[in-house]
């Protein structure tokens, strides 16, 4: 009964899905049941916005269900820049500071997302260390593999996430 | 196509209407804070200690341990400790004591009219003009007349009124625990009630209001801490009894501005001239202190700790503290900056908000298309028009079915 603390957490079916995700695949149970108390639910319609080309970024978001459009004005057309599917995240940025946001983000077909706001990101790095060095590591490897594919395949819209 | 920058971010800074609804709105909370003192009061001390104890708290819980749990622990530690710590404090005095504790109240008032009666006659031998005024039988007039009257008129209504306050201030415990354990599920609920549109500024505005309140009573403790540590130190220095406790209890009257550092001034010397009776130069030596600590405070460990946790102009600050002493006396003095500094965060930030084009229409057409697919089979004027609906061959079946019951 006392040290039921030393046991790790079962993981639920939404935890599993956590997981699955590049950003929280290298976490604990524990650590990952962290994250998910932090995380905030969000439902959106086909065709709503998540958020506008230029908004200041608050947040990451994680694709838990339905497909999301990320788009942004080049030369005054609008680009298509990529389609996520669940597991994909978004506004990644938006983790590191408050710089205005790339591209815009729009639901597909109805979406289901998990936020992650910076200042829980951040207060996370401050009191835990390890959690919040793992997730650095995963966000800078997808930055520098979008890096790489841009620099690979001249595809100048990459970096626009 | 997106909007342009500038309409998407809409503007960044408040104006005069915002300003002047941030004011209206704190004076409003104040009065009402004053109707809701019994209230409001133990949630101001359950914050405090809210923010004292969650550090430790997420640790914990950053350990394997569950919230409530970990709530349970730290709350159980923290107010056996406090428990331990004042028990001791009263306990342990060096100064002069009596057989009970109306005795020796009874002692300090003494020692502080005496200490007054020996000022004023060392002014009288000083300033004759003073003498010729008969300044000390008019001060001994208005002190007997005052304290032959205070037993009855006012001890009682003094320790009605503390034990009125008792079972109030008791929630203040219950309210730390549950803001504890339930303060993570009580921010996502507050989140969820937002629209998709606004939801990042919300927790925008969620998290700097949290913050504000968080660093103002932060500000706070390290100022009494502080306050606490140089007064007892002086106060040591010169001899006075109990300099600890002494110190501890001044700082916290301190946390109303102007009226607690007079009460705590007052309570210093009325301590230092019955230690020492005989000699007023402790009681002067007493005030001496009390006033180089409220220097240093107000010029060096204020602007260190408080100063730097609102961020309001300091002619803002002064007469909101005058407005506030104006409507809900002491308890507005005490409670007008937090209450300011939160008003200000929220009503900057729903200034924002609301005159924001690009989030109120993208809040218009999200309602639209929730409203479109709510009504997606309740297409009344094709009903009308007798055209098939997307439903109409399921009803056209229910009803056909319907009819065969009847017939049957």
């Amino acid at each position: 009964m006392i040290f039921r603390f030393l046991k790790p957490p079962r993981m639920s079916p939404r935890l599993h899905r956590l997981k699955s995700s590049s950003l929280f695949s290298a976490l604990t149970p524990l650590e990952l049941k962290i994250v998910d108390g932090l995380l905030h639910e969000r439902r959106y319609l086909k065709d709503e916005i998540v958020f506008d080309e230029g908004e200041e970024g608050q947040a990451l978001y994680l694709l838990m269900s339905g497909r999301m459009r990320i788009s942004r004005l080049h030369e005054g057309v609008t680009q298509v820049v990529a389609e996520l599917e669940p597991g994909g995240f978004f506004g990644d940025l938006a983790l590191l500071d408050n710089s205005p946001r790339n591209a815009q983000a729009r639901a597909l077909e109805p979406c289901e997302v998990a936020v992650f706001f910076r200042a829980d990101f951040l207060g996370l790095m401050d009191t835990d260390a390890v959690l919040g060095y793992k997730i650095s590591l995963a966000l800078a490897r997808h930055i520098g593999l979008r890096l790489r594919e841009w620099m690979g395949t001249g595809r100048p819209q990459l970096e626009a996430l | 196509m997106s909007p342009v920058p500038g309409i998407v971010n809409g503007p960044e800074r408040a104006g005069p209407v915002v300003w002047t609804g941030i004011v209206a709105a704190t004076c409003l909370l104040l009065l009402v804070v004053q109707q809701l003192l019994w209230l409001f009061l133990p949630f101001i001390f359950g914050t405090v200690l809210y923010y004292v104890l969650l550090g430790p708290m997420q640790r914990m819980v950053r350990s394997g341990f569950g919230r409530n749990a970990a709530a349970v622990w730290v709350c159980t530690l923290f107010f056996t400790l406090a428990a331990l710590a004042l028990a001791l404090a009263l306990s342990w005095s060096d100064g002069p004591e009596e057989d009970s504790w109306e005795a020796t109240i009874g002692l300090y008032l003494d020692g502080g009219v005496a200490f007054v009666r020996t000022s004023l006659a060392m002014l009288e031998a000083r300033f004759p003009i003073l003498a010729e005024m008969r300044l000390t039988s008019t001060v001994d007039m208005a002190f007997t007349t005052y304290t032959n009257d205070f037993a009855q008129n006012h001890l009682g209504d003094i320790v009605v009124g503390v034990m009125t306050w008792v079972p109030s201030l008791l929630l203040a415990p219950f309210l730390t625990f549950f803001l504890l354990r339930d303060g993570v599920r009580f921010k996502k609920f507050l989140a969820r009630a937002v629209p998709n549109a606004y939801f990042e500024r919300a927790l925008y505005l969620l998290h700097e209001v949290d913050q504000t309140a968080r660093r103002y009573f932060e500000g706070l403790l390290k100022l009494t801490v502080l306050d606490t540590l140089v007064l007892a130190l002086g106060l040591w220095v010169i001899g006075v009894s109990s300099p600890l406790l002494l110190g501890l209890i001044s700082a916290v009257l301190a946390w109303v501005p102007f009226v607690g550092s007079i009460a705590g001034c007052v309570l210093v010397v009325i301590v230092a001239s019955t230690d020492a009776p005989g000699n007023p130069l402790m009681a002067y030596g007493a005030i001496g202190v009390f006033v180089l600590v409220r220097l240093l405070d107000d010029f060096l460990f204020m602007p260190l700790t408080l100063g730097r946790s609102l961020h309001i102009h300091p002619l803002v600050t002064v007469l909101m503290i005058f407005i506030g002493g104006m409507l809900a006396g002491v308890v507005g003095l005490m409670l007008v900056l937090p209450l300011l500094g939160v008003v200000m965060v929220i009503g900057e930030t729903l200034g924002t908000l609301v005159t924001n084009p690009r989030l109120r229409a993208r809040h218009r057409y999200a309602r639209a298309l929730r409203t479109r697919q709510a009504s997606v089979d309740l297409d009344i004027a094709r009903e009308r028009r007798g055209a098939p609906t997307p439903n109409g061959a399921l009803n056209a079946a229910s009803s056909a079915s319907s009819g065969a019951t009847a017939e049957d």
